[in-house]
């Protein structure tokens, strides 16, 4: 990854036929080597701060910027220190039940509230719809003054469960904006065909329904584990003791008064940001989707 | 019970199941659709109590002089538009938090929309292979979550033992002593622009790409034989015929921009210690947790709310411009 000018360059201007075509016309060689050059350059831009990430978290110590750009030696202490002594599996845990509380109610909540509004048509529909994507506006700093104070109320402050209700609540509106698209495409004559042979509707939805969209679900599922995964504000302020700090707010726990181990930073920021890419590879044409609604149909 | 209205047959009750049209008073009452409801109800019963109540909850707040005495007591403690008279005559908002805020978010925007726009046309321009090589590296810039991407600029900054600082001293633009850029208005959020535009570039690109996808060949043709030249070709064929992608990622990564809070919060000072750096959610959350002030901070969420408010409209605007929710 360090070396992609040179890959990109002998790639974009493939050797061959082209070369002599090439030769002839300078301008098209100066082309080539100009989109080259824009190709390197970008992916040096987008890559360099997961690869400084991950060559800090793997240097053996990561002291200064300069020596941590090359890499000599291979070490996997930060990430030995990080697991065991500085105690972040017991936050890895926390994020990881958040997370499933999240993705298990959202799903559900939402595969039942995108049937609605993709199947029927009823008086509000609309509103329903707009309240949908409006309230994915209000911005998070708005809301975590109230919601202290409910959690708080509800003595829910500290508890994992009421973190996860939470974020039900934050990953609800995109999970039903994104699964009403799922539904839709599922052709109406599939459940006509269903009535026909005497199914009722709750059977309809659960054996015909439920299998076609499941691969939507589990795309939803994915961004309700990401936005749990990733949120920091309300973990931040509802999360006191630190046993039952997430990853987010676990990695403040690094930051000496005076000095940063950014090495063991680096490397816990790594365990975090690792399964979020995976995930997110696997299900970003979703995103772009959900996102642009119809403006992209053209 | 009624049969469930399918979506094609809309505005016809009857050919729901292409039975005879009952009576007229019966017919009434069978179009009172229950499932929908039903199906609905706890959707919208966890939004309604999360996010719409605490929405409310915030606005009544920033009426009442609320602090920690109150939040221990549960009783209100209203003082009319006091909150809001002392926020806006407070020229710390019109000299530092605002400019902070809505400053930033135009270059940031900016920024974020011009280099994924450049993004996706050279996207266009590479073929099959290097397109996905090129657009999975791009995702990967996106996927990095907010708040570790943060930390790895704020070590790439560091101050004292950090890439660049070694990097300028070493060519002799910083001397031994240093220069602390986290402590610069101006600097700090060149580097939380630089963490935006990087973090937010990507959905531009792909989703510009996905547009320009879309545009018929003859009409890029046509404005060639008539002798356009690219630039001419961009402004006047491109951007036209795909304006309303355009829209929807600027007010999406406006609404973004606005409301950046880890990306400033975890920053040096950031968090509280150095004023000059806050912009308005930051400075929401610690007039509220560290000040105990809460109707004040409360005053300053409502503000940035109307804020996004407003630019929602036009998202809205821009999504449904001639197309009805299907």
């Amino acid at each position: 990854m360090t070396t992609p000018t040179a890959a990109t360059a002998t790639a974009v201007a493939p050797a061959g036929a082209g070369r002599a075509r090439a030769r002839r016309s300078p301008r098209r060689t100066a082309r080539r080597i100009g989109k080259g050059a824009a190709v390197a350059a970008l992916l040096v831009f987008t890559l360099f701060p997961a690869y400084f990430m991950l060559a800090s978290a793997f240097a053996p110590r990561a002291t200064s910027g300069i020596d941590v750009l090359l890499p000599t030696e291979f070490s996997l202490r930060h990430f030995e220190y990080v697991l065991t002594r500085a105690g972040f599996l017991t936050y890895l845990g926390n994020s990881v039940l958040v997370a499933l509380i999240t993705v298990v109610g959202s799903s559900l909540l939402a595969l039942l509230a995108a049937v609605a509004v993709a199947r029927f048509r009823f008086r509000l529909r609309t509103t329903v719809l707009i309240l949908i994507l409006v309230v994915q506006m209000v911005p998070l700093e708005a809301l975590v003054i109230s919601l202290f104070l409910l959690a708080r109320d509800l003595q829910m402050l500290n508890s994992l469960i009421g973190l996860g209700v939470v974020y039900i609540a934050l990953s609800l509106p995109f999970a039903v904006w994104m699964l009403r698209g799922f539904v839709a495409a599922v052709p109406v004559e599939v459940e006509e065909a269903a009535y026909i042979d005497g199914a009722s509707w709750g059977r309809m939805f659960w054996s015909v329904l439920f299998p076609l969209v499941a691969p939507g679900l589990v795309a939803t599922g994915i961004f309700s584990f990401i936005t749990a995964w990733n949120e920091f504000i309300l973990a931040l302020t509802f999360m006191n003791d630190s046993d039952k700090y997430t990853v987010a707010v676990g990695l403040r726990q690094f930051f000496g008064q005076y000095t940063t181990d950014w090495g063991a930073v680096m490397a816990a920021s790594t365990i975090i940001t690792l399964p979020v890419m995976a995930f997110f590879l696997f299900v970003q044409r979703g995103l772009v989707s959900g996102l642009v609604a119809g403006a992209v149909k053209g | 019970m009624s049969e469930p209205v399918l979506v094609r047959p809309a505005a016809d009750p009857a050919s729901a199941a292409g039975r005879p049209l009952p009576p007229p008073r019966a017919r009434r009452r069978r179009r009172v659709p229950l499932r929908p409801w039903l199906l609905l109800a706890p959707g919208l019963a966890v939004i309604g109590v999360l996010l719409l109540y605490p929405l409310g909850r915030v606005v009544w707040l920033s009426f009442q002089d609320y602090g920690l005495r109150n939040v221990v007591s549960g009783e209100p403690n209203y003082n009319g538009l006091d909150n809001y008279v002392a926020l806006l005559t407070d020229p710390f908002l019109w000299r530092v938090v605002l400019p902070n805020t809505i400053v930033f978010a135009v270059v940031a925007v900016g920024g974020t929309v011009v280099l994924g726009t450049l993004v996706a046309l050279l996207l266009r321009s590479l073929g099959p292979w290097w397109r996905t090589v090129v657009i999975g590296c791009v995702l990967v810039a996106w996927a990095m979550p907010a708040v570790t991407g943060t930390y790895v600029w704020i070590w790439i900054f560091d101050v004292d033992r950090g890439l660049v600082r070694q990097l300028l001293q070493a060519v002799g633009l910083v001397g031994p002593e240093g220069f602390n850029w986290f402590t610069e208005r101006l600097s700090f959020y060149a580097i939380v622009t630089l963490n935006i535009v990087h973090h937010g570039f990507p959905f531009v690109a792909v989703t510009v790409l996905a547009g320009l996808l879309t545009i018929p060949r003859e009409l890029t043709e046509a404005a060639m034989l008539d002798g356009a030249n690219a630039w001419q070709r961009f402004w006047r064929v491109t951007v036209p015929t795909i304006r309303p992608v355009f829209a929807v990622v600027t007010i999406l990564s406006t609404i973004w921009d606005f409301k950046v809070f880890a990306q400033v919060y975890l920053m040096p000072g950031g968090g509280g210690t150095n004023p000059e750096v806050f912009n308005l959610g930051v400075w929401s959350y610690v007039r509220s947790f560290a000040q105990q002030s809460y109707g004040l901070g409360s005053a300053v969420a409502v503000l940035l709310t109307l804020m996004l408010l407003v630019i929602t409209i036009g998202y809205l605007r821009a999504v449904f411009r001639d197309e009805e929710l299907r």
